[in-house]
């Protein structure tokens, strides 16, 4: 693999000691330059035996990204791969820690992770609980009976959103770092009811009870205990800072604090800290903790070198016009003052004379921005029907459609399912969950009811589509399943008795040897598997899944559904095959979601996949491009600019004066972890308000990545909402507007 | 006695009044010379029951056990191989009356009751139960039982040290570090562990520890006791010192100077039971107490090739200078990586096949290590094994009985015979009995007899005969299987018309008139029958430790085998012998096995287990030992320096029980599916680079 740095990066390759901060533009190759500056450290020596180069990224296909790259610049340097360099997610840098020293956090060494649904699952028994000893709650928030509208949200509508409030409520604190008991005592010393304090606390305190039940954590645990070893051990912290003398960080725009708190911990012994990043396309907030000011205020400290990335020849000249104007009329030009700061300079430079990677040619003519008013059905038709055509007409290029919900996603694959668009989903509900566990599901049930020719059938035609080094040969799946199905005595197959052998009856009736190869094999395995229904679920979960998955997330996700099941068969010890298929085929169902094993998580390439379209959150898109790129629902409702008549998410219609109260908790929390009286006390609705300002904020950045992830041609789109009432966005009217006046009436 | 060097030949011959030290590392001969020790005693007329052979686990005792059983031994009483425990027990039966009121029991009128680790969980849970519930142990991220057994653990560990009981909390808080809220958990554990000594002395019970304490505090100190014990034994060979506990180690050293002959065997380079309360340091000092001391160097196991990857790598994990290896030394070990577990796991079934089919190499001279053995990993190795013909056994202490699916069996079929304890029981469990009750009966037929056969919703019938069934059904599930199951249905029929018995007789009957006859699943089947014995032996265990005088106790047994309360899991294992199978286990348990191999596999030498200590929340082994000073707070400075000089010694353990070849085998996604890089695999590849770089170094000059 050939780099050739261009000066800007070259800068960055030349680090070799102190803090750097590098804000980076899209498409300015910071993956590229950040493993290729891993890589050089490896070859001249700047680390020693026992120590290594730690990459710092934010989510799983990042790290399989960096990991491969590096691994390719060594291998050209003839140096053994794998050697002097770990690239970990956060997540995976707090498991790191904790797992080598779990004492530390107070873990014992089995201890366990739980799985997201089942802390939500413990989140959901405690809030509703909570809510049903304190009805009062719901009279001190709700709109009064003065109100319009029907009046009375149902009971579900206040249990969903107490859920919501304890579940940032907990995250926050976790962040904080503060447990339920100080919380306690902070309250304590208040002499006025905290009434959303007292029910986020308590919720709090229900919810580290059933999770120390169970003898496990959940992931913000991970973060807040892997810096509690770190805090608590000097020495321990002593040698990660040997093993770690540099740290390169990738996407800080999206570090939370806890997450700045580890590594300027890992690094404050005159460790090497380098910290990449956009601060436009920080898109995490409103999710997690994390925030773009640390970066911000990272680049500023004394001592840290800045150094900017502002050349990319990912995209033609339009769409970087576009990119940049939207920064620019948000600095300057946005309404609402306030706002002016969500996207700041570095505007993107294209790449240089002469440059390896030249920016595409220009289609201006490939730019729509469509201001028409669709119903939101035929928003998605219009896109269906758009993307149909295109990729007839382009075959071997790429084409996603962004949407900035989840919802509207699934809805558009729905659409393109009608036209026969063959689709790829990166929606949160991943492929790859469903495929292992609809593999798992459909073995199992075979499991339950061994004699049942249908079931086996179904197993084979699972396992046979899974992809192998050696391929089932085509259309042998359909054949060996209809064969299985026919098979009267599945005992002649699997346990056949002497003389009454079926494999040997296939081939006296002639069947080909390929047929008969793919059933013996198939019967070995399921005669494992049979005799592996004596074990406890989750081995023989592991048992099976050894013998099929290869691909290292799907061994990863068998073993997380492995572990999910075994805590269920402990809670419930009476449950057995059935009831642990009916959790099983949940998760297969999609209802169940597993965070970090997807596909996409494990390195999505949209390059492997011309001429089908990508569905995608514009969340899951960040780091990937294509040829062409829809952008869905740019509206109000989805990009609000705090207009007197957007609506917000947050704010529920039951709750009175719009408040925002999952907010209004969080500002008094922080309020109340800092000592800052006033701050607790505070009047309501200011929280509210800063909320909205930042929810704006970031739906502008959103908007900003949604349009860099286009390389030649751009569609957006937008539609009336629900209700009929929203309206375009406005930076969408904003950027029609210099469209058309700035970049057509010049260029074209 | 042949094939004794005349160093061992001197030692083992030594006169009838000597008191030697002997000392040399793993492979060097010294077991080889303390067995040619017991024989010479025995046929210079020593009378066999007053030579006390003294091992610190069972396992280790294996050699002399065979020894005393060879034919050509003159006659005699028996030979006492024993551990200090054992001893203690023994001699606490015998001088009850006299110690009990003075020891603090409460009814010293009453016969004691012996715990054994289970019964003793049983005890601990139900004194726990009440406290959990005022939320005590909030905190602690750790499963109920394990939470139980290590309370239990701190006990044994403070009996085996000589510190107080109830001084083991204040030691544990000051060394420790972290988060000061852990201070409250160990004041917790603590005043449980107060409680159950409490509940043990007014209840004549005796667990492991408060059996020590009793035995070193009380009866070693009575001179009555005492003048019993050194009369009766007059000669000591003591093998594994280095593995045994320092309290053992004391109560030897006062007794010394009363044997005849005394012959005390220390490993240079054991300890592996340190997590246990073992302490190689007190062991090397009695070393002063010896007239003579005799070192044994070099090795009848390991070839020199092995030695020098040895001292090479255990170089490397010390930090010392890595030395480079030369050619033959290379070629004495083979590394070999794969990118996913079972593909390596699928490499080492067929290296062994291929060593074993065409090389002749005797199945049990291969064992297969790693640090932990997941149920998973034992299935997946010995079905592979299996499918070439190639039989293997394997070895875990650790595993909780009700894991075991023979347990699950055993419990399933007493469960059928007692529907008056209307313990639910469904199909599938019927099904995995059945499986496993008949021999060869595969799931398939299991699963059709168990449908056919049982109604869940009408458990009070029990199980219907197979001779009800429609003929072409009977065909299918095939009569050979048919006859089996009817002599089982008869067998739980034939039980249920006589009373109730207890749960370990009814277990040994089981056991003995269905499940281990010829045709049904125990026959022949060595793993299934040392469960069943567990079983046996659990349940017997528990019968006695609970009160008299109360209908048979099936029903509350089982379900404390259920919750894996009673879990079987014996602090010193009393099993095993070699087999003519390959070994699979984690690498410790194989290290106190003391069996030299041919050929080792080191398993996934890239996960932290080979060098992470087994992390309990609740103790610290190296905060209650001896040698740990007070004052001093443990930080990851001891916890690294702990942890490489374990991984030193459990290396250079396993190598030096290594006579060929030893095969390291990684996977870059371990079985659980992430990326591990333990310091073993480092070293490891700090030896390999600096070896290499160092030829090309020589090949450029």
């Amino acid at each position: 693999m050939v780099f050739k740095p261009r000066p800007a990066q070259e800068r960055v390759i030349q680090f070799r000691s102190g803090r750097m901060g590098v804000l980076a533009v899209p498409g300015s190759g910071k993956t590229q330059t950040l493993s290729y500056l891993a890589a050089r450290l490896i070859i001249e020596s700047c680390i020693g035996d026992d120590q290594e180069v730690l990459i710092v990224t934010l989510v799983n296909s990042a790290v399989n990204n960096f990991a491969s790259r590096i691994e390719s610049y060594l291998r050209d340097m003839h140096l053994m791969p794998g050697i002097g360099y770990r690239v970990r997610t956060l997540h995976g840098l707090a498991h790191d820690i904790v797992r080598e020293r779990p004492d530390l956090a107070g873990l014992s060494d089995r201890f366990q992770i739980l799985d997201e649904h089942e802390a939500q699952n413990i989140l959901e028994t405690a809030a509703t609980t909570w809510l049903q000893t304190h009805p009062e709650f719901i009279n001190r928030y709700a709109l009064s009976n003065n109100d319009s509208r029907e009046n009375r949200a149902s009971k579900m509508d206040w249990q969903q959103l107490v859920v919501q409030i304890a579940g940032a409520f907990i995250r926050k604190a976790k962040d904080l770092q503060i447990l339920p008991h100080q919380i306690y005592q902070q309250i304590d010393r208040f002499n006025t009811p905290l009434p959303l304090i007292e029910m986020g606390h308590e919720i709090y305190l229900n919810y580290q009870r059933a999770l120390n039940y169970r003898g496990a954590v959940d992931f913000d645990d991970l973060i807040r205990l892997a810096l509690q070893a770190l805090r608590n051990d000097e020495s321990y912290l002593d040698r990660l800072r040997q093993r770690w003398p540099y740290i390169l960080e990738d996407e800080a725009q999206d570090s939370s604090r806890l997450q700045e708190d580890i590594l300027r911990l890992l690094t404050d012994a005159g460790g090497n800290w380098v910290r990449v990043g956009d601060t436009n396309q920080a898109i995490y907030e409103t999710f997690t903790t994390a925030s773009p000011e640390y970066l911000r205020r990272f680049v500023e400290e004394q001592g840290v070198q800045k150094c900017d990335l502002p050349n990319s020849g990912r995209s033609t000249a339009s769409i970087i016009f576009l990119a940049n104007r939207l920064i620019e009329w948000t600095n300057h030009e946005h309404p609402y003052s306030e706002l002016r700061n969500a996207l700041l300079p570095p505007l993107i430079q294209p790449a240089p004379q002469g440059d390896p990677q030249p920016n595409p040619p220009d289609r201006p003519d490939q730019i729509y921005l469509e201001m028409k008013k669709y119903q939101p059905d035929d928003e998605l038709k219009t896109v269906a029907q758009s993307i149909r055509k295109w990729i007839k007409l382009h075959p071997e290029e790429t084409v996603a459609a962004l949407v900035p919900r989840n919802e509207r996603g699934i809805k558009l694959v729905e659409e393109l399912r009608k036209y026969d668009v063959p689709y790829i989903e990166l929606l949160n509900s991943s492929h790859a969950t469903r495929r292992v566990a609809h593999i798992l599901v459909s073995i199992l049930n075979s499991l339950a009811d061994p004699s049942s020719s249908a079931k086996l059938a179904q197993a084979f035609l699972a396992v046979s589509r899974y992809p192998k080094e050696n391929p089932t040969p085509e259309g042998q799946d359909e054949v060996g399943n209809t064969l299985i199905r026919k098979c009267p005595r599945l005992e002649d197959y699997l346990w056949s008795t002497p003389g009454n052998e079926w494999l040997n009856q296939l081939e006296a009736e002639g069947h080909p040897q390929v047929t008969l190869t793919m059933l013996a094999e198939f019967q070995q395995l399921v005669t494992r598997w049979q005799l592996a229904t004596l074990l406890p679920i989750d081995q023989l979960i592991l048992s099976i899944a050894q013998d099929i998955f290869t691909q290292p997330s799907d061994l990863a996700l068998a073993h997380k559904i492995a572990l999910l099941l075994e805590q269920f068969a402990s809670a419930h010890p009476d449950w057995r095959l059935p009831q642990l298929i009916q959790e099983l085929m949940l998760v297969s169902q999609n209802q169940r979601k597993f965070l970090g094993f997807s596909e996409e998580d494990t390195g999505f390439d949209p390059d492997q996949h011309p001429g089908k379209v990508v569905v995608a959150t514009i969340h899951k898109s960040k780091g990937l491009e294509w040829d062409r790129v829809y952008l869905l629902s740019v509206n109000n409702y989805d990009f609000p600019s705090t207009d007197p008549q957007d609506i917000f998410i947050a704010e529920k219609w039951f709750v009175r004066s719009q408040l925002n109260l999952s907010e209004e908790t969080l500002a008094q929390l922080s309020a109340l972890a800092e000592g800052d009286t006033a701050g607790v006390l505070i009047e309501e609705g200011v929280a509210t308000h800063e909320a909205r300002l930042n929810y704006a904020r970031e739906r502008l950045r959103l908007l900003y990545v949604g349009i860099t992830r286009a390389r030649k041609e751009l569609v957006i789109t937008w539609n009336s909402g629900k209700q009929g009432k929203s309206l375009a966005a406005l930076p969408l009217v904003a950027l029609k507007k210099s469209w058309e006046e700035e970049y057509l009436a010049t260029t074209v | 006695m042949a094939h004794l060097t005349a160093q061992q030949a001197a030692i083992s011959t030594a006169p009838l009044n000597s008191h030697i030290f002997l000392e040399g590392p793993a492979g060097s001969g010294k077991t080889t010379t303390g067995v040619a020790r017991l024989q010479h005693l025995l046929e210079s007329g020593v009378p066999a029951n007053t030579i006390l052979v003294l091992v610190p686990q069972r396992t280790l005792a294996f050699p002399y056990l065979e020894a005393i059983r060879q034919p050509d031994l003159p006659p005699g009483g028996e030979v006492d191989i024993i551990t200090i425990g054992g001893l203690a027990q023994r001699i606490i039966t015998l001088f009850w009356p006299i110690i009990a009121l003075p020891a603090g029991f409460r009814h010293p009128q009453k016969p004691p009751i012996f715990l054994t680790l289970e019964t003793a969980q049983y005890y601990m849970a139900s004194l726990i139960r009440p406290l959990l519930e005022q939320g005590y142990f909030e905190s602690v991220k750790i499963h109920r039982n394990r939470l139980i057994s290590q309370i239990i653990d701190n006990l044994n560990k403070a009996s085996a040290v000589g510190i107080p009981y109830d001084q083991i909390g204040q030691r544990l808080k000051s060394a420790w570090i972290g988060d000061p809220a852990q201070k409250t958990i160990y004041d917790q554990a603590q005043e449980c562990a107060i409680a159950f000594r409490r509940h043990c002395l007014e209840n004549n019970l005796l667990d492991f520890s408060l059996k020590l304490e009793v035995f070193t505090k009380h009866l070693w100190k009575s001179f009555l006791v005492r003048k019993y014990l050194t009369q009766r034994y007059r000669h000591l060979i003591y093998d594994n010192i280095e593995e045994d506990v320092p309290i053992a180690h004391d109560t030897v050293r006062e007794w010394l100077p009363e044997f005849e002959t005394a012959l005390l065997i220390y490993d240079s380079g054991g300890g592996f039971r340190s997590f246990l309360g073992a302490d190689p340091l007190s062991a090397a000092s009695l070393r002063e107490s010896c007239d003579e001391s005799v070192l044994f160097s070099g090795s009848h196991v390991m070839p020199p090739a092995l030695s020098e990857f040895r001292i090479s790598l255990t170089n490397t994990i010390q930090s010392k200078k890595a030395l480079s290896l030369s050619s033959e030394a290379l070629s004495s070990f083979t590394i070999e990586h794969h990118r996913f577990y079972p593909e390596m796991e699928h490499w080492v079934c067929s290296i062994v096949a291929d060593l074993v089919r065409t090389q002749n190499v005797s199945p049990d001279e291969i064992v297969i290590l790693s640090p932990f053995l997941s149920d998973s990993l034992r299935f997946s190795l010995m079905n592979r094994l299996n499918e070439y013909e190639i039989p293997s056994w394997s070895h875990r202490p650790s595993r909780s009985l009700r894991d075991e699916p023979a347990t699950s069996c055993m419990i399933t079929l007493a469960k059928l015979a007692h529907p008056q304890w209307k313990m639910p029981l469904s199909r599938f469990d019927l099904r995995c009995a059945l499986m496993q009750s008949i021999a060869g009966l595969d799931l398939i037929r299991a699963d059709l007899l168990a449908k056919i056969t049982y109604k869940e919703t009408k458990p009070e019938e029990g199980l219907s005969s197979f001779d009800r069934i429609q003929p072409a059904m009977q065909e299918r599930i095939t009569y050979w299987a048919g006859e089996r199951f009817e002599q089982l249905r008869s067998w739980l029929a034939a039980y249920q018309r006589d009373a109730e018995i207890e749960p370990d007789i009814f277990f040994s009957k089981l056991f003995g008139e269905i499940l281990s006859q010829p045709g049904f699943g125990f026959y022949n089947n060595l793993d299934a029958a040392t469960v069943a014995a567990k079983l046996i032996e659990s349940a017997k265990n528990f019968r006695r430790s609970i009160p008299k005088n109360r209908p048979p106790c099936g029903n509350i047994y089982i379900p404390m085998i259920e919750e894996g309360i009673l879990a079987a899991q014996y602090l010193i294992s009393w099993e095993s012998a070699p087999r003519q199978a390959v070994f699979i286990a984690p690498a410790y348990t194989y290290l106190m096995s003391n069996r030299p191999v041919s050929y080792q596999f080191w398993l996934d030498i890239g996960n932290l287990g080979w060098w992470q200590r087994i992390n309990q929340p609740l103790t610290q082994p190296y905060v209650l030992s001896r040698r740990w000073n007070e004052n001093t707070v443990w930080t990851d400075a001891h916890e690294f320096q702990a942890n490489q000089e374990s991984l030193s010694r459990l290396v250079s353990g396993l190598l030096q029980r290594c006579k060929k070849h030893v095969f390291l085998c990684t996977a870059a996604i371990n079985e659980q599916g992430s990326e591990e890089r333990s310091p073993l695999l480092h070293a490891i590849q700090r030896v390999l680079r600096h070896t290499y770089a160092l030829r090309e170094a020589e090949d450029g000059v």
